[in-house]
């Protein structure tokens, strides 16, 4: 499977739901995949797509969160697995593409090519469920199950590695009044109005 | 911290000037004085959710979730872990223009006696103004509240973080740099 069968896979499976993507390939394959106003794309932060999932899965605890992050990219911020199993958001969906590779940046290997287990520092660190996936029907059955069992969970879809044709929208304030406003937190058109609402 | 005394004035100011500006979400890297803000958020005010994170530039993605939900985050931790939150800062909330309240326990001002918490305690306002970002401090404890409210809602009508420093004299008025015995 590449990476963007894994993110159709995803897309699928998330409908409208909000879908949060590190930067690099996951976003880039994200908006190949079709670009959707509930897509938040990140453009730099390396690391923390699984941290600002959770921090959306807890404000908005009634929406399906899901975030798409890159093998490097988690392996720079490990601790958010201690923080989302503590935390342990049930609304949670956090989907690795792992391909054994800092494929942004030249394909340097990731230290999941040398046996580092992903899925299973999840499960130790308290996700509800964290499996690794080698096929897209895999993952589509694996996504369904995600509607239906509680999180916080995490799948791990070893995927090959392959060039993204596609790069979503460069303005990250469109991004983020687009996001905001399809998942019904829209922003005040003005910056300063509700200022006074409390 | 001394738990079995009356809260410090400052920190409850903390606390009600963080409420005062439509936060309901706490994140943080503990630290020493900031024990007594947690405490008293713990206790008086219970629809403030606090979380821990185990780094703060994690507590700054979390926030940043937070905001795209709806929420108006603050982030609390100690100067020293300024350094950690740079890129988060600079690549995810300043150009998306995403809001948090900062708190910064500061270390390495007057006070100081830990030569290791100097150089960042020194170079918190020059960093934060490198990014375009200006600290405001809180002086007195009667001042705190007032102030933190204004740093909180400055922040969220301008889409920017806000950040309040809590200077050691402020938090640890008590403590002496120890003489060389």
């Amino acid at each position: 499977m590449t990476s963007l069968d894994a993110i159709r896979e995803v897309v699928r499976a998330a409908s409208a739901a909000p879908i949060v993507a590190s930067l690099g390939h996951p976003a880039y394959d994200l908006y190949a995949a079709g670009d959707r106003p509930s897509n938040f794309y990140t453009w730099g932060s390396m690391g923390l797509a699984s941290s600002i999932g959770l921090g959306l899965a807890v404000a908005q605890p009634h929406l399906r969160v899901y975030v798409i992050d890159g093998d490097g990219s988690l392996l720079m911020n490990l601790g958010s697995l201690a923080t989302i199993g503590w935390t342990r958001p049930a609304n949670l969906v956090l989907v690795v593409l792992d391909n054994e590779q800092y494929g942004t940046t030249g394909g340097q290997d990731t230290a999941t090519a040398h046996g580092a287990d992903l899925a299973g520092a999840a499960s130790a660190m308290g996700f509800a469920a964290a499996v690794a996936v080698q096929s897209a029907d895999a993952l589509s059955r694996m996504l369904d199950r995600t509607a239906r069992e509680p999180g916080p969970w995490m799948i791990v879809a070893k995927v090959g590695a392959a060039a993204p044709t596609a790069k979503p929208p460069l303005d990250c304030v469109f991004i983020k009044q687009r996001f905001m406003a399809a998942i019904g937190c829209a922003e005040p058109a003005t910056a300063g109005a509700g200022h006074d609402e409390d | 911290m001394n738990s079995d005394r009356q809260p410090p004035a400052w920190a409850a100011g903390v606390c009600t000037g963080l409420h005062a500006a439509g936060s309901r979400h706490v994140l943080y890297v503990p630290d020493n004085p900031l024990s007594h803000v947690l405490a008293i958020l713990h206790e008086t005010f219970r629809d403030v959710k606090t979380m821990i994170a185990t780094r703060e530039e994690e507590a700054f993605g979390i926030a940043a979730g937070l905001y795209l939900g709806g929420a108006r985050p603050t982030v609390m931790l100690q100067s020293s872990g300024l350094g950690n939150s740079l890129n988060a800062l600079t690549s995810l909330l300043l150009p998306y223009q995403i809001p948090v309240l900062v708190i910064v326990s500061m270390r390495g001002d007057a006070g100081e006696w830990n030569a290791a918490q100097v150089p960042m305690g020194r170079a918190v306002a020059p960093i934060c103004e490198a990014i375009g970002l200006s600290p405001a401090t809180a002086e007195t404890p009667e001042t705190t509240e007032a102030l933190v409210q204004l740093v909180g809602r400055t922040a969220f009508s301008t889409r920017r973080p806000g950040i309040c420093r809590l200077p050691r004299r402020l938090t640890a008025p008590a403590a002496r740099p120890k003489p060389p015995a």
